[in-house]
């Protein structure tokens, strides 16, 4: 509080020296001398000032958030501050990370003090241009969102959505592109990649801060059958960009497996609030089904069966013992029925690991699973159209979009429906839901059955995608990796689990240089989610209005009638 | 004749480790109904706090003397345990306690992971199993009986005999001393228990302490009687501990006992007796903790289910 009232008078002035300050942050030289692994990317050295104007990489987004600060200090704009506060966050992310990755990845504090006279400030005065710009926003009122007007002609809305998709499709190809896949290629894939993370932050967060971002999801919402097919179409275009290469599209499948299956179990956690600690046991009950009829020399079946029949054999199988581990949630509630699911993720392992009836494989596993193969194109072979050579990813990767997009559908529906909203009174109060006549013990074991069948589903792509089906791909942990892939997202929203399961999957590709933080970072993201943003990244609407005190527009309670600046004075109490 | 005594042994030995960590769960879900998914881990710190007492504090000239050397090291593992269960409920638990019923248990998920990962990355050599010093006295007692002969280790007994004083001496201090009372009247209704004069964080921390000690203590047996620790085993046994505290009965401090010895002998004589064998002894635990919850969510000697949400 004092330091807001000691900044208010100057909070003018020093927004504006703080963003000349991040300009001029660009332009100095971030580090004194080469660093061993080779030159720190965008001639971050003194070798720069052969050249200072032509900043790129994170110089550039270092000069871009300078110069918007600059532009929204003087231009009209009625939410100043919040703005602000967004860009300088972003550029606090992007200085940090920069200087702490020269000081400690690449060769201590001389790198950015004195050799031969020559000083390399540009990190430390990016951090003191953050510190002033947030401060300075932070002195002031944060003002409410604007709420942009969502009725305007058809074709205007048509028009934003194909611009803010397509940009959204740029944006993921140029941070899964940021630094390169990482790993011995480009020992700087990580810095770059935080480095561009914090920067898309900043500058999201300042789009949300005029409005952009809740009108474009407004109109997403009024246009839904346009949106989801735009953004299908979006998807499908990733293997024509800078991304499409054979390990970001294997990858992306990967991350397609994990969030139909985080999707799924959504609608477990999220919608029916049924929390499911052993989920990821439906998943490998799938992908051992699918195996077994694969044709696979390891199988227990001698003959294969098409991939669309096995995958909806393995959604079946998956989906009846969703309902049987479902069954328990007749009697048992709460943190209970979480170990009860627990104990069955276990009991799959366990007999899994022991090759139960010959299915499994049990140590040895199921090796040899043939990739998908239509019309004579086998799936994990590069695909050409005419002259058009794509990587060999490229059709499991339609293939899960596909998928995902099924699910989604599937989600979608079933969140709007009398089961959907049957689910979400059962959420928020199973006593009171059976009294207003929902047949809870129905509706439970339908959740639990139709989650399964999803993962199910998905593991039937993972069977082949991988080739080998092990017991060991579905422990305890990936459990909890995939209920971490919700909770961040938010529970009970679609993009949510997507973005979830895209971070929890992109974010250890792009760092290995910490991978093996890996699980810890998990486990911080668990309890700083719980403690500090419960409703997640991506709330739910709902959710959000329950769990952040806000109004049903997105606005937080606390902002929606703010006369002065005494921000949360009647805060409204999570009466739960 | 023989191999079902041995057994029955063996499973009572593992049954009275158990019922050490059982009783922290019961204590702590007892009083704030959280299950506190974390305390295997703790379990599990402890045993490794107790290997860095021995090998980084103790001079080398008393390693030998167990009547120095274990007391020590239980304290230090136990210090370690306690340490880390304050700082756990301080800063994941207590800022949750209004949440959602879901939050705090994804809470103590989290936890369960960065400890196991935190000792993992961290301690010395523990990305395996890391020897541990037999500190006891190594002695082995073989009886004759029908068939065959039983052995009994000096480690098996102690760990008997401590986790049956250990429980005694807790229910004692529960049902007499003043802050025993005001655990149980916290548990019963918190806030009522503040206006009759109880501090109700206070007496959730000592919980949580207590439970954690009792974790610690079990950490040094686990190690003299297994002779290695492991990061793994803080998820097992706490599975196991947990299974033991729902069968006796979440909140009974007999419950946890007898639960423990129960889950011991489930785990010895199905490994002996039942298809499968040791493969799927755990599996027929959790076959009981299913069945438990389930049939009797009560457990064999709790109180007959409040309403939860």
């Amino acid at each position: 509080m004092t330091i807001k009232d000691a900044v208010r008078p100057f909070a003018r002035p020093l927004v504006i020296v703080g963003g000349v300050l991040a300009i001029i942050a660009a332009l100095l030289p971030w580090a004194t001398f080469t660093l061993n692994e080779g030159p720190y990317p965008d001639k971050a050295t003194l070798q720069f000032f052969d050249a200072p104007f032509a900043v790129s990489g994170f110089r550039l987004h270092t000069l871009i958030l300078g110069v918007a600060v600059l532009i929204v200090a003087f231009a009209p704009i009625p939410v100043r501050n919040r703005i602000q506060r967004a860009l300088g966050w972003g550029l606090l992310a992007v200085s940090v990370v920069n200087t702490l990755f020269i000081l400690f990845g690449g060769g201590g504090l001389g790198a950015v003090t004195a050799i031969d006279g020559a000083f390399a400030f540009g990190g430390v005065v990016g951090i003191i241009a953050a510190v002033a710009i947030i401060l300075a926003a932070n002195s002031g009122v944060i003002e409410p969102i604007p709420h942009w007007n969502n009725k305007v002609p058809t074709l205007v809305a048509y028009a934003a959505l194909v611009v803010s998709f397509v940009a959204l499709l740029l944006l993921v190809a140029m941070m899964l592109n940021a630094g390169g896949q990482g790993g011995v290629g480009n020992p700087y894939a990580g810095p770059i990649f935080l480095s561009l993370l914090g920067f898309l932050a900043g500058v999201l967060g300042a789009l949300h801060g005029i409005g952009l971002t809740g009108w474009i999801s407004r109109l997403s919402d009024d246009h839904k059958w346009f949106s989801v097919i735009v953004l299908l179409l979006c998807a499908l275009a990733l293997p024509f960009t800078e991304a499409g290469t054979d390990y970001w599209m294997t990858t992306a499948a990967n991350i397609g497996v994990y969030a139909a299956t985080a999707i799924g179990l959504n609608i477990v956690v999220g919608l029916a609030g049924l929390l499911d600690l052993g989920y990821v046991a439906f998943l490998g009950i799938g992908a051992f089904v699918a195996a077994n009829f694969s044709g696979a020399a390891a199988a227990k079946m001698g003959f294969e069966l098409p991939f669309v029949v096995a995958a909806i054999i393995a959604a079946i199988v998956a989906g009846i013992f969703g309902a049987i581990v479902g069954s328990p949630t007749l009697r048992v509630r709460g943190d209970y029925l979480a170990i009860v699911t627990l104990a069955f993720g276990e009991i799959f392992k366990k007999s899994a690991q022991n090759d139960i009836g010959g299915f499994t494989g049990g140590a040895n596993a199921i090796p040899g699973v043939p990739p998908i193969n239509w019309f004579g194109q086998s799936f994990d072979k590069p695909l050409t159209i005419g002259s058009l050579e794509l990587p060999s990813g490229v059709l499991y990767y339609v293939l899960i979009i596909v998928l995902v997009a099924l699910v989604m559908v599937v989600f979608a529906n079933l969140k709007n429906s009398r089961i959907g909203r049957a689910w979400i009174a059962i959420r928020e109060d199973e006593d009171a839901a059976r009294a207003m006549g929902i047949k809870t013990g129905q509706a439970k074991i339908l959740a639990f059955l139709i989650g399964a069948t999803l993962a199910g589903l998905a593991g039937a792509v993972f069977a082949h995608k991988t080739s080998t089906v092990a017991y060991d791909s579905f422990q305890f942990i990936e459990s909890v990796t995939l209920l971490a892939a919700v909770i961040l997202g938010g529970m009970g929203s679609i993009p949510g689990a997507v973005l979830g399961a895209a971070l929890l999957l992109v974010l250890p590709e792009k760092l290995r240089e910490f991978s093996d933080y890996r699980l810890i970072l998990f486990g911080l993201a668990l309890v700083l989610i719980m403690r500090f943003r419960p409703q997640g990244l991506v709330p739910d609407k709902h959710r959000r209005a329950e769990l952040a005190n806000e109004g049903a527009e997105g606005v937080p309670i606390d902002e929606l009638n703010v006369p002065d600046d005494t921000p949360g004075g009647a805060k409204a109490e999570v009466a739960r | 004749m023989a191999t079902l005594l041995q057994q029955l042994i063996n499973g009572l030995v593992l049954g009275g480790l158990i019922a050490l960590i059982a009783l922290g769960y019961t204590m702590v879900y007892g009083i704030i109904q959280l299950i506190n998914f974390a305390h295997g881990e703790v379990f599990m710190v402890g045993g490794f706090a107790s290997l860095a007492t021995y090998s980084y504090v103790l001079p080398d000239g008393l390693k030998s003397d167990w009547w120095f050397a274990l007391p020590l090291m239980a304290i230090g593992g136990a210090l370690v345990a306690v340490i880390l269960a304050v700082i756990m409920e301080r800063f994941a638990y207590r800022p949750l306690r209004n949440a959602p019923r879901l939050a705090p248990l994804i809470t103590a998920l989290g936890v369960s992971v960065i400890l196991k990962e935190a000792v993992r990355l961290w301690y010395p050599g523990a990305t395996a199993p890391v020897p541990f010093p037999r500190v006891f006295v190594n002695k082995t007692f073989t009886f004759e009986v029908f068939d065959g002969s039983i052995t009994i280790g000096s480690t098996a007994i102690l760990m008997i005999v401590v986790s049956i004083v250990g429980a005694i001496i807790l229910q004692t201090y529960i049902t007499r001393s003043r802050m025993g009372r005001a655990m149980r009247a916290t548990a019963q209704d918190p806030d009522t228990a503040r206006l009759m004069g109880v501090n109700p964080n206070r007496t959730i921390v000592l919980t949580f302490v207590i439970g954690a000690a009792l974790a610690g203590i079990a950490g040094v047996l686990y190690g003299i009687q297994i002779t290695n620790v492991d990061t793994e085993v803080g998820f097992l046994y706490g599975i196991f501990a947990f299974t033991a505290a729902v069968l006796g009965g979440v909140g009974s401090i007999k419950g946890a006992v007898i639960g423990g010895f129960a889950i011991g002998l489930v785990k010895t004589l199905s490994g002996q007796y039942l298809p499968g064998g040791t493969q799927y002894d755990l599996v027929w635990i959790f076959v009981i903790l299913i069945a438990v919850l389930v049939f009797r969510p009560q457990g064999l000697f709790g109180e007959p289910e409040r309403v939860r949400a």
